[in-house]
């Protein structure tokens, strides 16, 4: 199963499995780890699963939507060029071992 | 042969014996009683949570849905349009807008268990949670003081369904309607008068330019209050049920207040109040050597994914220590309750409250009478001893 690796504010690593199809934001919430709470379970209508993605991968994502580049302009952290929200990246094989730095605060 | 009849009183009861029954030999069992397949295995249910290309919500999400309503609420449509209705009102019940209803929350909470200091016992369900859970929606939003005990009284009616016709009786229309009409004054009115409120934010706001439909905004409105008043306090009472079932815990929550999240959680995952949900094929596809075909009906059983020993161990036990994640409680997808933090944050209120108050709070002798619901599962009165 394709892996990601959520980096917390702290600077932990945490590599976790995420099935292809799934959101890096269902992998965080499922899995217990805190720093992600997605709390409109991914309707991307809540910039609460912020992310910041290892640009080595940013070209591999979906192009952003306008309604998350909306929402990203309100997020409870600053807004970085490497900003996106973690429940509209849907797991795939390309995107095996992805590096995210999630934010100090959602 | 084994049937499962999502309507009978017996599954109202206890439905734990036959979700176990249906995960392990029929995984993907077609009801004839319900019309629809049944989905009771943890990893399906989230699979289908999360496909809403192939399992719509746009036919209805209820067991026994309400007419005209598909298609005209959050719930029952699907994306790209649920999202951005979705996003005109996750805004307002988000974590950190609600720092506002704590305090009205604690009030409300003390008040309602200062009336019941002198009856005793008294019902949690009548005497409490339902007054409790108006004093907040109608708060939050902004509701008019008058006719509130009918405006509860018919939110509970309207989420029931009859054990013999399998449908919604007369009655139950009948609340459907009245609350209909209830929702199409206030939004008469907040037209008129736009307030500070969530409601008033939802009928102003615009998708893509436009403007939402009466039709929209009048049934959102009205899932949006029977959600608030019926389904909160419906949980509100299996969490109760739950702490005086299970004394241990709620000593333990009594000696750490602290803990009190996590009793809600595992009691969302061990016997939430919303128990099954509804979804429609789109596309053709086979689960478990059975093909669902297009406009086939699917219930997912929220309440028997949560008791998966396939996901949960020992998911019998009600255990506070377990901390579930991922639980059903609230469903999944991107149609997860749309009230998770009001409802958290109201049900660590009043248990802190009632706990402060009545530390040893207890049941009585009581034969439990099931609300008679498809979708739902809360006892219609629990008695209970301060």
């Amino acid at each position: 199963m394709p892996k990601v690796v959520y980096v917390d504010f702290q600077g932990n690593r945490n590599e976790l499995e995420v099935a292809n199809g799934m959101t890096l934001m269902q992998g965080a919430v499922m899995n217990g780890l805190d720093g992600i709470e997605g709390e409109c379970s991914g309707s991307c209508a809540c910039a609460t699963c912020h992310c910041y993605v290892d640009e080595a991968y940013l070209d591999k994502l979906p192009e952003m939507s306008e309604n998350e580049d909306e929402l990203l302009d309100g997020t409870a952290s600053e807004r970085l060029g490497t900003s996106r929200l973690s429940c509209q990246i849907r797991m795939a094989d390309d995107l095996d071992g992805i590096v995210v730095q999630l934010p100090e605060e959602q | 042969m084994f049937r499962f009849d999502p309507f009978s009183p017996e599954i109202d009861a206890n439905p734990f014996p036959a979700y176990k029954t249906l995960r392990d030999e029929y995984p993907c069992f077609w009801s004839e009683e319900a019309n629809m397949w049944v989905l009771s295995r943890y990893q399906d249910i989230v699979m289908a949570l999360n496909d809403w290309e192939t399992f719509s919500s746009a036919k209805g999400n209820l067991m026994s849905e309400m007419p005209g309503r598909a298609g005209a609420t959050l719930g029952t449509s699907d994306p790209p349009r649920h999202d951005r209705m979705r996003a005109l009102i996750q805004k307002a019940v988000m974590k950190r807008a609600l720092d506002h209803i704590i305090e009205p929350a604690h009030a409300a909470a003390r008040t309602r268990l200062e009336a019941v200091k002198d009856k005793q016992p008294f019902d949690f369900v009548e005497d409490f949670s339902a007054n409790y859970t108006v004093d907040l929606i109608a708060y939050l939003f902004n509701l008019p003081a008058e006719n509130l005990e009918t405006v509860r009284e018919k939110a509970v009616l309207m989420v029931q369904s009859d054990p013999v016709t399998r449908t919604k009786s007369p009655e139950h229309l009948a609340a459907f309607e009245w609350m209909r009409d209830y929702a199409d004054t206030l939004v008469e009115i907040r037209k008129r008068e736009p307030g500070e409120d969530l409601l008033s934010q939802f009928i102003l706001a615009e998708i893509d330019g436009e403007k939402l439909e009466d039709r929209e905004i009048q049934l959102t409105v009205t899932t949006l209050i029977m959600a608030g008043i019926e389904s909160l306090s419906g949980f509100m009472s299996m969490l109760m049920k739950n702490l005086t079932d299970f004394t241990d815990v709620r000593d333990a929550l009594v000696a750490d207040p602290s803990k009190i999240p996590d009793a809600i959680e595992e009691s969302l995952r061990f016997n939430t109040s919303a128990q099954r949900f509804k979804r429609c094929v789109q596309k053709e596809i086979t689960l478990h050597g059975q093909t669902l075909k297009p406009g086939d009906f699917v219930c997912l059983a929220y309440g028997s994914g949560n008791r998966d020993e396939r996901q949960f161990a020992n998911p019998d036990v009600y255990d506070l220590e377990r901390k579930p994640k991922g639980h059903l409680g609230f469903g999944g997808g991107v149609h997860a309750c749309l009230g998770t933090a009001i409802a958290r944050l109201a049900c660590k209120v009043a248990i802190e409250e009632i706990l402060a108050m009545y530390p040893t709070i207890h049941s009585i002798e009581q034969e439990i009478q099931w609300m008679p619901s498809s979708t739902f599962r809360s006892p219609l009165h629990l008695w209970l001893k301060a």
